[in-house]
């Protein structure tokens, strides 16, 4: 079998043009695949990379736009009591609201997403100085506020220890709030996805009610489910009640399953165009090797006969031609499959990274297991033919042949 | 063990060709014994060239019986044909052919690589087989880099490797000069000496006779059968050898 494998080699050393001719086609369908694959998944880490600032089981509800100007369907802060007692699972609902601001602290002045937040929180990111939004500082809509990682890097260039700045303050025009908990670092964010609810400076969500939202009706509503309710239930109950409650005004709800569900029917789309052209290339590739493997076989037909001279059967020399339709393919598809790895991981580095921050690990055994299993099936489906021609020369014939 | 080496009982050989049947060979009855060195003679057309492949068993007889070694071939399926032509048979062709892209060493246990030896193995006995016709050192050289002489010597090397009942040679100085078919002559005499049944199909007279015996065929029949002047029997009747062949 290792003399096969080696004489093979050797054959298309020899024939070196002709062998990267023909595995041209394999090469691309392979790489086609296999690159897909790696960026659907590095895609599909970077979605769940994103949500992970995040709590999942969050939604938002909002009136429906079509019917946004009627007084009726208006949101108002009784409605978060309502969805809070009357809907079980929900932990928490905030008013939904978030701006883009300059905050100020001591002389630096910088522009950073600001908003509210509740004692229960929406965000996973760890606390490593003072505490979170306290219930407390909710109950008395307190004038304090919590920093991200990225808040108290630009707004306190200098310092090292975020325990430093407690008990400072950061201006928003002329309010001020006095900082009691710094977050850790960098979470990733939604941000990705054109849309983030990861503030940079909370403050409690009735403060921020308080200060920027009174008078107003509510934009919108964010819920907190507890860790073991179902969102899609969830998002049924709230609509419900609030329904009933708003004279069967309608509401729509959003979660980050929206996200990846586009996601998703992205590259549902994208892989089933690339696999297409994947698996024509595969179909020319698979005719091109057949079409090298009847040229060997008459160009060899003397060798096949001097073999079946010696004592080689017709199923020795059918399994010869079957190893050598394999080498080639499996050359082919290990080329292929290093190609398409490869540009996933670019693709990863150059796209996806830089959208989410993170790479996902490249899937050689998948991708070993798609090599071997494209190899095995254009070996059977175009090797056959060729093996079973060699395996039929008559060796009289063969060695008359000059 | 059988003293009879081949045995061909009423062998015909009917080839068609369109409409047309040719016999070629049309009831040959011939037996060689174990440690005879015999040419088989014939003009072109004669079936010299079919009783050549019936006996190498590259080509099924349409009628009679062939027992080569004592095993009755009629009943054999492909595969047990080339296991014959493995274990019993070595070949040696007018134009080698020899494997052209393989080395000497390589094409002499090429026959050992089917046998399913060990490759340790098959290099140490492929050693000493071009050691036996003399080119201990050429085992890594291709066959374009040797001479014609030299290529067919590792044919009989590759064709000895299997230790065959019968050596099967066509034409084997065909293709060579006359100094180096005295080379090949005087191996296969050697070869012949050490035991090794022998049969040479040519159309050379000083090839036949250089053995001992002389099959003539015409028109697909035996013609005459005599020993030369080198034979060691005489009549036709045969005289059986003590001599076996040696590993």
């Amino acid at each position: 079998m290792l003399d096969y494998i080696r004489e093979t080699l050797e054959l298309m050393q020899a024939n070196l043009t002709r062998t990267i001719l023909t595995l041209i086609g394999l090469v691309v369908g392979v790489a086609a695949i296999i690159s897909i694959q790696v960026a659907a998944a590095g895609m599909a880490a970077a979605v769940s990379g994103a949500f992970r600032g995040i709590n999942v089981n969050t939604f938002f509800i909002f009136p429906k736009s079509t019917q946004g100007s009627t007084q009726r369907a208006n949101l108002g802060l009784s409605d978060l009591t309502l969805l809070e007692q009357n809907v079980p699972g929900i932990e928490t609902a905030i008013p939904f609201g978030q701006t883009r601001t300059i905050v100020s602290a001591g002389h630096q002045h910088v522009m950073l997403k600001f908003g509210g937040e509740s004692y229960r929180r929406f965000s996973t990111a760890p606390v490593v100085a003072g505490h979170a939004i306290a219930r407390t500082d909710v109950e008395n809509a307190s004038p304090v506020c919590v920093l991200s990682s990225k808040a108290f890097a630009r707004l306190f260039p200098h310092a090292v220890d975020p325990s430093t700045v407690l008990g400072q303050s950061v201006y928003v025009g002329p309010k001020r709030y006095v900082i009691v908990g710094v977050l850790g670092p960098a979470t990733l964010s939604t941000a990705s996805l054109g849309f983030d609810i990861n503030n940079d400076v909370v403050i409690p969500y009735t403060t921020f009610y308080n200060d920027y939202q009174r008078g107003r009706p509510l934009f919108g509503i964010q819920v907190l489910g507890s860790r073991d309710a179902t969102l899609a239930t969830l998002e049924a109950n709230a609509k419900r009640v609030l329904s009933q409650a708003h004279g069967g005004s309608i509401y729509q709800t959003f979660d980050f399953g929206f996200f990846t569900k586009q996601i998703d029917g992205f590259f549902g789309v994208v892989g089933t165009i690339v696999s297409a052209v994947g698996a024509i290339s595969l179909l020319v590739a698979g005719i091109g090797i057949m079409n090298i493997l009847f040229v060997s076989v008459s160009e060899r037909t003397r060798e096949i006969g001097i073999r079946r001279a010696i004592g080689a059967s017709r199923a020795t020399i059918l399994i010869q031609f079957f190893v050598e339709a394999f080498v080639l393919a499996f050359s082919g598809s290990l080329v292929g499959m290093l190609a398409g790895l490869g540009i996933g991981e670019l693709a990863q580095q150059l796209f996806i990274a830089r959208i989410s921050g993170t790479i996902a690990a490249l899937p050689w055994t998948q991708a070993m297991l798609l090599a071997t299993l494209f190899a095995t099936v254009v070996t059977l489906v175009f090797g056959t033919l060729p093996a079973l021609r060699a395996a039929s020369v008559d060796p009289i014939e063969a060695l008359r042949y000059e | 063990m059988n003293d009879i080496a081949i045995d061909l009982q009423r062998i015909v050989k009917t080839y068609k060709s369109g409409s047309i049947e040719v016999q070629a060979l049309r009831g040959v009855t011939l037996r060689i014994e174990r440690g005879e060195y015999v040419a088989i003679m014939g003009p072109s057309g004669s079936g010299k060239s079919t009783l050549m492949n019936v006996i190498g068993c590259l080509d099924r007889p349409t009628s009679g019986n062939y027992h080569l070694d004592g095993i009755d071939l009629s009943a054999l399926d492909d595969r047990a044909l080339a296991k014959i032509r493995l274990e019993k048979l070595g070949f040696i062709f007018q134009g080698f052919n020899l494997l052209p892209r393989t080395d000497a060493m390589k094409n002499v246990s090429l026959p050992l690589f089917y046998a399913k030896v060990s490759p340790r193995e098959r290099r140490e006995r492929a050693r000493a087989a071009l050691a036996e016709v003399g080119l201990a050192d050429r085992g890594h050289h291709k066959p374009s880099e040797l001479s014609g002489g030299q290529q067919q010597r590792v044919a009989i090397a590759r064709a000895l490797i299997n230790n065959p009942a019968v050596l099967l040679a066509d034409e084997p100085t065909g293709n060579l000069d006359s100094t180096t078919s005295e080379e090949i002559l005087a191996l296969f005499e050697s070869l012949h000496r050490a035991g090794r049944t022998i049969v040479v199909v040519t159309h050379d007279e000083e090839v036949a006779e250089r053995a001992d015996r002389v099959v003539r065929l015409r028109d697909g029949l035996v013609l005459s059968d005599t020993p030369t002047a080198r034979g060691h029997f005489s009549g036709g009747s045969i005289v059986p050898q003590e001599a076996t062949p040696q590993s």
